[in-house]
């Protein structure tokens, strides 16, 4: 099964690839940095694929306290974290060339740097607990506050980078996208999601073994 | 219930209260070292200053919340309250909207006499935007206090935690304030007071559900 | 505009090693620990075929 699921990975990895490098033309305005958005969007939207369920299993260990859901969690906030990370730092190497400095506050990279440092002391709190009942039913609580707060922080963060503010620093390409572009980020995002769903069931797996180990 | 307790402490150890305008007093001290003699980039950066210090003092206050419990070791006595523990919530919520309120009231007042401003005709739309973001301030701040009080490193944990979670209430109130000592009305930032309403919906909703939770036996 | 190959390389090449090190970290602790289970298998079996024996050796003095 697992086999299954990393080949189709591997496969849709490399077909993200060939979408991007090999069917997507060079971008009209940007250039062929433009490429680095079949990394960035992808991992983005993999980022709050992780933080839902992290939600999810949250919900379902604080009623079922199944240690299952609780591993679920700890698992993809992990991996969520790791992609917001990816997001962050393609994000900043397509800044340089494009906007000509490695950071600004524009909306996507605010909120992701939010994101960021919120998931990573939910992983915090988690290493910060010995007792494992007590850890999971904490990481849990937080798991709910922070995903509810992903709302928030994404309206915030665009109307203070937007409002009142000319649209001159709007990201280049966000008016009309070619579909050979679209559909190359939807086949890029596929092939991250299976990565997501690969690392998600190996690492909770880890977790799995090493409360038997435990006990 | 548990307001009056804790009022009570407060009133016969008035150590977070004294400690905090101290606190407050100390930090318009360093903006105003830090950021130099230079008025207009002063005025400037004001409504950030004020909630700067506003969440500094926050960070120290909420984080006490449990203090009392931690170390008179009646911790066992909220764990194995009777009924729902949700009220212990709502009654150490109010107790610190109160303190914070009480901080926030003070620290407006010094800001007011240190950098000369004229607050009185703000004052309204000052007092809906500050009381906004204080509710969403103290419903995370009271429920996070209680998961740290019973980790070890609590006083790391609690600003970690605490901090990106209201970075969104930081960027509305401050927007809000913003607006408001200019002297623009409260209907030009509606959409950011909205978001601190839902903040505070969202916050303390949370905070009341998940409460059992975090004091588990 | 110049095409700043660099950069993307920069960045598939930062991706491509920071997933391929988050792997091998799984790949390697499931190893440990799937070897680690074995072990203890083996010493859960072994533990028990030698009970019988201890049990029979009589009273303890």
């Amino acid at each position: 099964m697992r086999r299954l699921l990393g080949g189709l990975t591997l496969a849709g990895l490399v077909a993200g690839l060939v979408m991007a490098f090999g069917v997507a033309p060079r971008e009209a305005t940007q250039g062929n940095v433009q490429r680095i958005m079949y990394l960035h969007v992808p991992s983005v939207w993999v980022a709050y694929l992780a933080f839902g369920v992290v939600l999810v299993a949250s919900v379902v260990y604080l009623v079922r306290r199944a240690e299952a859901a609780d591993r679920l969690a700890h698992a993809s906030a992990e991996v969520g974290v790791l992609f917001t990370g990816i997001t962050i730092a393609t994000g900043s190497i397509w800044g340089k060339p494009t906007w000509g400095t490695w950071w600004t506050w524009d909306a996507r990279l605010t909120t992701v740097s939010i994101l960021f440092v919120m998931y990573l002391g939910y992983l915090l709190l988690r290493g910060m607990i010995e007792d494992r009942e007590r850890g999971a039913r904490f990481a849990a609580v937080l798991g709910i506050v922070a995903a509810f707060n992903i709302p928030l922080v994404h309206f915030s963060v665009l109307w203070w980078r937007t409002l009142h503010q000319p649209p001159s620093l709007m990201k280049p390409g966000s008016a009309a996208m070619p579909d050979v572009i679209k559909y190359a980020l939807f086949v890029n995002s596929a092939a991250f999601t299976l990565l997501y769903v690969y690392f998600l069931t190996r690492r909770a797996r880890v977790l799995r073994l090493e409360a038997e180990a435990d006990a | 219930m548990v307001v009056w307790k804790d009022l009570l402490v407060e009133r016969r150890s008035k150590e977070t209260l004294n400690a905090l305008f101290f606190f407050g007093l100390l930090l318009l001290f360093v903006f105003q070292f830090a950021l130099g003699p230079d008025r207009d980039r002063l005025a400037g950066t004001l409504p950030g200053l004020l909630w700067l210090g506003f969440i500094l003092s926050g960070l120290l206050g909420l984080g006490r919340t449990f203090v009392v419990e931690r170390e008179n070791d009646c911790w066992e006595g909220l764990l194995l309250a009777p009924g729902d523990k949700s009220a212990i919530y709502v009654g150490k919520l109010a107790g610190n909207l109160l303190l914070m309120l009480v901080i926030e009231a003070i620290l407006l007042m010094l800001f007011g006499f240190f950098f000369n401003l004229d607050l009185a005709g703000a004052l309204p739309g000052l007092a809906v935007v500050v009381a906004l973001g204080t509710v969403a301030l103290a419903a995370v701040g009271t429920l996070f206090a209680a998961m740290t009080a019973q980790v070890r490193a609590r006083e790391l944990l609690f600003p970690v935690l605490l901090l990106p979670v209201e970075a969104p209430v930081l960027l509305a109130t401050v927007k809000a304030t913003e607006a408001v000592l200019l002297g623009e009305t409260l209907g030009s930032v509606a959409h950011w007071l909205k978001l601190l309403a839902a903040a505070d919906v969202v916050y303390v909703a949370v905070g009341v559900l998940t409460f059992d939770f975090v004091l588990e036996a | 505009m110049p095409d700043n190959w660099s950069f993307v390389a920069a960045a598939y090449g930062l991706a491509a090693i920071v997933l391929a090190l988050y792997w091998r970290f799984l790949v390697r602790r499931e190893k440990e620990l799937d070897d680690a289970g074995v072990v203890r298998q083996e010493l859960r079996q072994a533990s028990s075929e030698s009970e019988p024996h201890a049990a029979g050796r009589g009273q303890l003095p």
